[in-house]
């Protein structure tokens, strides 16, 4: 036997693999993009704004999910002091949350919580106080569980969710805060989507009973404004390539995540240098939280805050097309309360 | 207590301070101001305290703790090494049986080696730099364990992690270890570092220079134990051998971590190398060994063949000018590294005379985007901090890394200062910038920018893209005297590769 096969031992052999390994540990920790999957999906050419598209006719699942029952406003506009009284006061109005939650379904909360840069009296991020209380109207009206969530982009989730109040808020309505874990992202076909036609999309989203989707209404350098549609950015990954035709892209993704119920925190609005905000002389004090399961609706009224209209906004319009809701807001029926 | 007794208690000591150490750097790190800074460490260091206010020609009035160190030093001896030192503890703790108290007779004058390395840095720092402090045990064990051995060991676990993903029946499971253990453990934020490599092999070669012998490091290179090794030269306990117990049975010599005890020489030791473990003292069948004061009849300790002559030390002092001359000759100072962004408050100056390369700042980043320096700002700042936005920006509402900077090389900055202090000005690359080379749509760098004011503003344009069509832009702008560099866009830019809008340092 030559003699280099006898010195090669067991021991010797483990100890060479645990260098190797060391090693290609370390490797991973040499320099390399941000964590984010550089390669993108297949999304066909971006395509302008086309204001003759016809509307898309859409599967009855993706539809409105709760019909309102006769009598029942399709839209709720609560003003008043009390954050909490008027979220209460809008969610009564559409017929109270057992109309969206039944008893034992599985919540989601989404909030738009976009950085850690400032706490919410900056209107950069949705009131706690809003968010806490569709917590705890959820957990009464029997929902087994209840999660807030969002994917920040300026920051970490940990940090973001501590800074805007909404940790301490939810935590203390019994709701869980839960982190958006990057190995749960499902690429999801957007049969509906005119530019995408799959994403990867957040699985306890999609999966959720109850998806209830809680905007700020604010400013947005980009979009314009940022309400209840826009907000479900936050439920995919790669957000960055949406900015290439972000309106359409906007509307094809709400062709596919329908929110039960959309409220739409307007407590304070952000008037200029949004999304991110930082000036309190941007901040106006509005104290109305508008309420719908009509996701263009409440973004359709939302706009107004603003003096604008719905159709001013592009993916506003562009879902109205597509037939994801009503934009005209003398075609439904809104019930308006002081509370 | 008994001799035994000694001996647990160091062992005590010694893990205890271990364990605070690593504690401290691996469940605080990335954390912001939620870390709790590790600088008592560095501050008790003299090598470190000594480097920085020589170097920096400054009163810090916090980093004269070291003085602690050194009255104790004078007191019990190189007691540092034995019972407190963090590194001391690991290679004490990795060391192969096969070495324990082997004395190689040949090495013996290459103890000289780290009073050179102590001169030489001390020097260095006389002359304004702190280079050779990259050396002292304290900054190289911190280094590793926040640039390469935590961020490796994240790695590992978050991929094992994702691998299990691939199994839905797993999901709740995962998401309730990922929530409870993974996250507060080792957080969200991506850690990649250029320098992960060097740093990781610095000191793996250190701990394996302990299969030559025990302890090799302390016995040969270690500056601070070379420091703290003059000064017990002059200490008040002292080890002393009884001649009239003494049984010659040597297992004082074998067991001696430093293997200063010399059999040859009635087994007695020399000051500067015992690091006052203790073992000799409870391995003694007859009681022998004792460490004694020397109050009365106190005089300093014999002089060694291996201690530093007149020649040597003169030879460690060119060397200090020499590596400062040509740090002086650096091209950096005539002409900056276009892309070096230095933490927020610190300039070239700073760095170079008062970071002590401990790599607390780096630990401390929220975002992880404060590396140690290669050669980015030449050699002679080699381990200082500079912020890579690609890797991670500055975080807004941060101010973290000039809390926890031991030495002032990063001034401890109110958060309303650090938020309106340049590091840096960001210039977007119409070349690749979206919306001006391609007349594709894109304002994310605009979105993300943390300043009230907003740093970019965009400029709505009408144009016509590649496929024919007309498209409304947002071109992008950045406003000089708004923008200080946090380096949001440069990070947040959704080009593959090098962004389009890229943060350049700023001559300060």
């Amino acid at each position: 036997m030559p003699e280099w096969k006898r010195s090669v031992q067991r021991r010797e052999f483990l100890k060479w693999c645990a260098a190797a390994g060391a090693g290609a540990l370390l490797n991973a920790c040499g320099q390399r993009l941000p964590e984010t999957p550089a390669a993108l999906p297949p999304t066909g050419q971006p395509q302008p704004p086309n204001e003759n598209t016809q509307p898309t006719e859409i599967a009855e699942s993706q539809a409105p999910t709760t019909a309102p029952a006769a009598g029942q406003p399709n839209l709720a506009v609560a003003r008043g002091e009390s954050p909490d009284a008027i979220t209460r006061a809008a969610v009564a109005a559409l017929g109270g949350m057992e109309r969206f939650v039944q008893p034992g379904a599985q919540v989601v909360i989404k909030p738009n919580i976009c950085t850690d840069y400032y706490s919410y009296e900056y209107a950069a991020t949705t009131n706690p106080t809003v968010v806490a209380a569709l917590v705890s109207l959820a957990l009464a009206a029997g929902a087994k569980r209840v999660r807030v969530m969002d994917l920040p982009f300026g920051g970490s989730a940990e940090s973001a969710y501590v800074r805007s109040g909404i940790a301490d808020a939810v935590q203390a309505a019994g709701g869980e805060m839960a982190l958006m874990n990057p190995n749960k992202y499902v690429q999801t076909p957007i049969p509906n989507g005119r530019d995408l036609k799959e994403w990867p999309i957040y699985n306890d989203i999609l999966e959720a009973d109850v998806l209830i989707n809680v905007p700020i209404a604010k400013h947005h350098g980009n979009a314009g404004l940022t309400l209840g549609c826009k907000n479900l950015m936050g439920t995919v990954l790669n957000r960055g390539q949406f900015h290439r035709n972000l309106h359409q892209r906007i509307a094809d993704l709400n062709s596919r995540v329908r929110p039960t119920l959309t409220v739409i925190d307007a407590v304070r609005i952000l008037m200029n240098n949004g999304p991110t905000g930082g000036n309190l002389n941007d901040v106006q004090m509005t104290n109305t939280v508008i309420a719908s399961p009509d996701i263009i609706s409440a973004d359709s009224y939302a706009a107004t805050l603003f003096g604008r209209h719905g159709e001013d906004v592009d993916y506003i319009r562009f879902g109205a097309e597509m037939g994801l809701g009503v934009i005209d807001l003398n075609a439904i029926k809104i019930e308006e309360i002081n509370a | 207590m008994n001799p035994a007794d000694w001996r647990r208690l160091r062992r005590i000591s010694q893990a205890f301070f271990l364990i605070l150490f690593l504690g401290l750097s691996i469940l605080t790190n990335a954390r912001g101001q939620a870390a709790p800074g590790a600088a008592p460490f560095f501050r008790l260091d003299p090598l470190l305290g000594l480097a920085a206010l020589l170097a920096g020609r400054t009163w810090i009035a916090p980093a004269f703790l070291f003085l602690v160190t050194i009255f104790i030093t004078l007191l019990f001896g190189r007691s540092w090494c034995g019972w407190f030192c963090p590194l001391g503890t690991l290679l004490e703790w990795i060391a192969p049986r096969m070495t324990r108290g082997k004395s190689v007779g040949r090495l013996e004058k290459w103890r000289l080696g780290k009073h050179l390395v102590w001169m030489a840095a001390l020097g260095g720092a006389l002359l304004g730099s702190s280079f050779y402090t990259f050396l002292d045990p304290l900054t190289m064990l911190n280094r590793a364990v926040a640039s390469a051995l935590f961020p490796a060991l994240r790695h590992a676990v978050l991929h094992s992690e994702a691998w299990l993903y691939r199994f839905p029946l797993l999901w709740d499971a995962l998401d309730a270890a990922h929530q409870a253990v993974i996250v507060p453990l080792f957080g969200s934020t991506p850690r990649y570092f250029d320098a992960a490599l060097p740093v990781f092999l610095l000191l793996a070669g250190v701990i394996s220079l302990n299969w030559i012998t025990e302890r090799f490091w302390c016995r040969y290179l270690c500056p601070l134990g070379g420091l703290l090794g003059m000064l017990s030269k002059f200490a008040l306990l002292r080890r002393e051998v009884e001649p009239d117990a003494c049984t010659a049975c040597a297992r004082c010599s074998r067991g001696c971590p430093t293997a200063t005890i010399d059999p040859e020489d009635n087994f007695r030791s020399d000051p500067a190398e015992c690091i006052v473990c203790l073992d000799c003292m409870a391995d003694c069948p007859t009681g022998a060994v004792k460490f004694r004061w020397q109050i009365p009849g106190w005089k300093p300790a014999t002089w060694k063949d291996y201690d530093p002559s007149r020649r040597a030390a003169l030879g460690a002092l060119a060397a200090a000018a020499g590596t400062a001359a040509l740090a002086g000759i650096d091209p950096v100072r005539q002409h900056p590294s276009a892309n070096l962004v230095r933490p927020p408050g610190a300039s070239l100056a700073s760095i170079e005379s008062l970071c002590v390369r401990c790599g607390e700042c780096v630990r401390v980043c929220p975002t992880q985007g404060l590396q140690p320096s290669l050669f980015e700002s030449g050699w002679h700042t080699l381990f200082t901090p500079r912020l890579v936005p690609r890797m991670g920006f500055c975080s807004y509402q941060c101010n973290a890394c000039g809390q926890v900077c031991p030495s002032g090389a990063i001034p401890p900055l109110e958060l309303a200062v650090k938020q309106s202090t340049p590091l840096g000005l960001a210039r977007i690359d119409s070349d690749r910038c979206l919306p001006w080379a391609y007349n594709t749509p894109c304002a994310v760098c605009e979105e993300a920018c943390p300043l009230p004011d907003k740093a970019i503003k965009v400029e709505e344009v009408q144009a016509v893209n590649a496929q024919g069509m007309e498209v409304t832009l947002q071109r992008p702008h950045v406003v000089r005297e708004q923008c200080i560099g946090c380096g949001v866009c440069e990070n947040r830019c959704p080009l593959d590769g090098e962004a389009a809008v890229r943060v350049y340092s700023i001559l300060t």
